[in-house]
């Protein structure tokens, strides 16, 4: 058996460690005999249904305002309708901070400008300036029943239904009606400091603000997407310790 | 003139009150910018030999150490910030309590490191002699921001700079591109090589040293002025500095963001002297309170690194340090993790086994590991 990653664009859009995700699930796989492969996709990688044959996972990190800018295009003319079927088709899929944006209706900044997303996820981004200011902080939130309920959650879950991370970003994101939010938080300010929703949880992806990187401290997360995408109902339990210390710890720091 | 001086004298002499009073470096200098924000201005003109500033992410205490024992060891009379902080508060200090009760400088130059950040704001009030630039990377993004957020307000302090001043750059450098690019005077660029003449291994200070030679360049010094001290060169606190505690040898390396904990892993790597390292990791304010950076860091260097070594974990977001070991596939024993640093040492020094140990803090953890194996603050 083999877990096969799609990381997209790398080089311009690892800017908060975000890269360690791949890294905790190419882990967990090994450690039950799960051979991991790594497909990089960057902007020269030309998309053919060949090469992201059998992928399971589709991953792709937060990046600075010029990597985000550096792939827009690409994403947009030669990316975007692959991601598109691949999530309709149920894929599973980890977007974070400035690609769960990206994966949005619209991103409207500061000066009004609108910058069009790939239109996956229902929602939308807005920037309220400078002056405002941004949602930094430790975080932790409670995942939603969606999620909680999964079977290839609940088998594999040791540690309850919340999650830890940090989460940095100026842009604040609404989802429309109808859709469901991945995780609501306890602490910090999630998708906008009004509503109380983090991210969203669109078929098997999710979109998330949320950094640390966001599977280094929640095994039960890291675990589902490699059960769900493989279809494995149980996977062996792991010693984790250490990573349980490391979650327990996240839920008693400050903001 | 005169009221000027004389204010100065007042603002000094309750400045070395405070100091005195073990306040620090911080306060004074916090004062005096409340009741004279623009007390900076002109000072360029007081050192007769002109004020060398130095940012960057990474090496700046390290590069300004070296200019300033260069400087000393050829007679030059110069005052720095080494012991106080590189905000501008601690410059303040710093360079208020350089001056005599007339005003004028007991130095002949000045030699600052500055925070990245703070660098544009005290280019508004003087203009320096040199000006060097080490790099910019990942630090604190909680606290600075992107480092295109920087680069961007460093550019378009130097399209303001006056020509008088040389730019020293990094020619291995990314960000040195656009810099040198937008200065209308005369720029110097070091680089990473290794003259046969120098004694240091690693690649990070031999780019230190570059840098610092080439500032001293400008007071006509060459290498031959300056072997002696840089190859008997004793880092600044925490680089590379060797504490000796309860017969064991501590051997620090600053680990405070990617590239500095990159640095020194693979130096580590390099070497077999240690048997033991000790990553401590806090997340005060100081330190920026995210710590998804030690991501950032190469795993395999880190597994190699740690290979046959006892590997004990401090600091605040210990267990966090150790989830990142544990990931890159460094074994760890569960005792050997504490978030207490006294406890942890305590253990190190009753294993018999260990004889040299390489300490990996970053910031705030790096002055409690000084201040309990040295019994005193540095700041």
């Amino acid at each position: 058996m083999k877990l096969n990653i799609a990381y997209f664009y790398q080089e311009k859009l690892d800017l908060y460690g975000d890269t360690g995700n791949i890294e905790v699930l190419k882990y967990r796989a090994e450690q039950r005999g799960i051979k991991t492969n790594i497909i990089n996709i960057g902007l020269d990688t030309k998309i053919k249904s060949s090469t992201l044959k059998g992928v399971d996972i589709v991953f792709m990190g937060g990046g600075p305002d010029s990597g985000q800018k550096d792939i827009y295009q690409d994403l947009v003319k030669n990316k975007g309708e692959y991601l598109k079927d691949y999530i309709a088709n149920d894929g599973v899929g980890l977007f974070i901070c400035g690609s769960y944006q990206l994966l949005g209706k619209y991103y409207k900044a500061a000066d009004h400008s609108i910058l069009e997303g790939l239109n996956i996820f229902n929602m939308y981004t807005e920037h309220y300036g400078t002056q405002v200011s941004r949602c930094i902080g430790n975080v932790v939130a409670e995942l939603s029943g969606a999620l909680t309920e999964d079977i290839y959650f609940k088998n594999n879950n040791y540690i309850g239904n919340i999650i830890v991370g940090f989460e940095n970003h100026g842009g604040r994101t609404f989802l429309e009606e109808t859709t469901v939010p991945f995780a609501t938080v306890l602490k910090g300010y999630g998708n906008n400091a009004e509503d109380g929703y983090e991210g969203i949880l669109h078929k098997n992806s999710i979109g998330t603000y949320f950094h640390g990187p966001i599977l280094s401290k929640n095994p039960h997360l890291a675990d589902f997407l490699i059960a769900k995408s493989l279809g494995i109902e149980k996977l062996i339990k792991l010693d984790d310790y250490i990573i349980t210390a490391a979650h327990n710890n996240a839920l008693k720091i400050k903001q | 003139m005169l009221f000027i001086a004389n204010q100065l004298n007042k603002i000094i002499f309750s400045g070395v009150k405070i100091l005195k009073g073990g306040k620090g470096y911080t306060l004074p200098g916090f004062i005096i910018l409340k009741l004279f924000p623009n007390i900076l201005k002109g000072f360029d003109k007081k050192y007769p030999k002109g004020i060398i500033l130095i940012s960057g992410t990474n090496g700046k205490t390290t590069t300004s150490k070296l200019i300033t024992d260069i400087l000393r060891s050829n007679k030059i009379k110069v005052v720095n910030n080494s012991t106080g902080s590189n905000l501008l508060r601690g410059i303040v200090t710093s360079l208020l309590l350089d001056l005599n009760l007339l005003g004028f400088p007991k130095s002949q130059v000045a030699v600052i490191e500055v925070d990245e950040f703070v660098l544009p704001t005290l280019l508004n009030f003087i203009t320096p002699k040199a000006l060097v630039l080490l790099n910019l990377s990942r630090d604190q993004l909680d606290r600075f921001g992107e480092t295109d957020t920087i680069l961007a307000k460093w550019v378009k302090a130097l399209q303001d700079l006056s020509s008088k001043t040389t730019l020293v750059l990094d020619s291995t450098q990314e960000i040195s591109i656009p810099l040198s690019k937008e200065f209308k005077g005369d720029t110097k660029f070091f680089n990473d090589f290794k003259h046969s003449k120098l004694t240091v291994t690693e690649f990070f200070n031999v780019k230190n040293i570059n840098a610092a030679l080439k500032v001293v360049s400008l007071f006509k010094l060459t290498l031959n002025d300056c072997l002696n001290v840089v190859n008997n060169f004793e880092y600044a606190y925490g680089r590379g500095e060797v504490i000796t505690f309860a017969d064991k040898k501590f051997t620090l390396y600053l680990a405070k963001n990617p590239a500095s904990l990159n640095n020194n892993i693979e130096s580590l790597s390099t070497t077999n002297t240690m048997d033991t390292i000790l990553f401590i990791l806090n997340d005060n304010i100081p330190d920026g309170r995210d710590v998804s950076w030690i991501y950032d860091v190469d795993p395999s260097n880190l597994k190699a690194a740690c290979k046959k070594k006892n590997i004990y974990v401090s600091g605040t977001r210990c267990f966090d340090m150790a989830t990142r070991l544990h990931y890159a596939g460094v074994t760890l024993e569960k005792n050997n993790i504490n978030p207490d640093i006294p406890t942890v040492l305590n253990l190190i020094t009753k294993n018999e086994n260990i004889s040299s140990v390489g300490v990996l803090p970053n910031y705030s953890s790096m002055l409690s590991f000084r201040k309990i194996t040295l019994g005193r603050n540095i700041l």
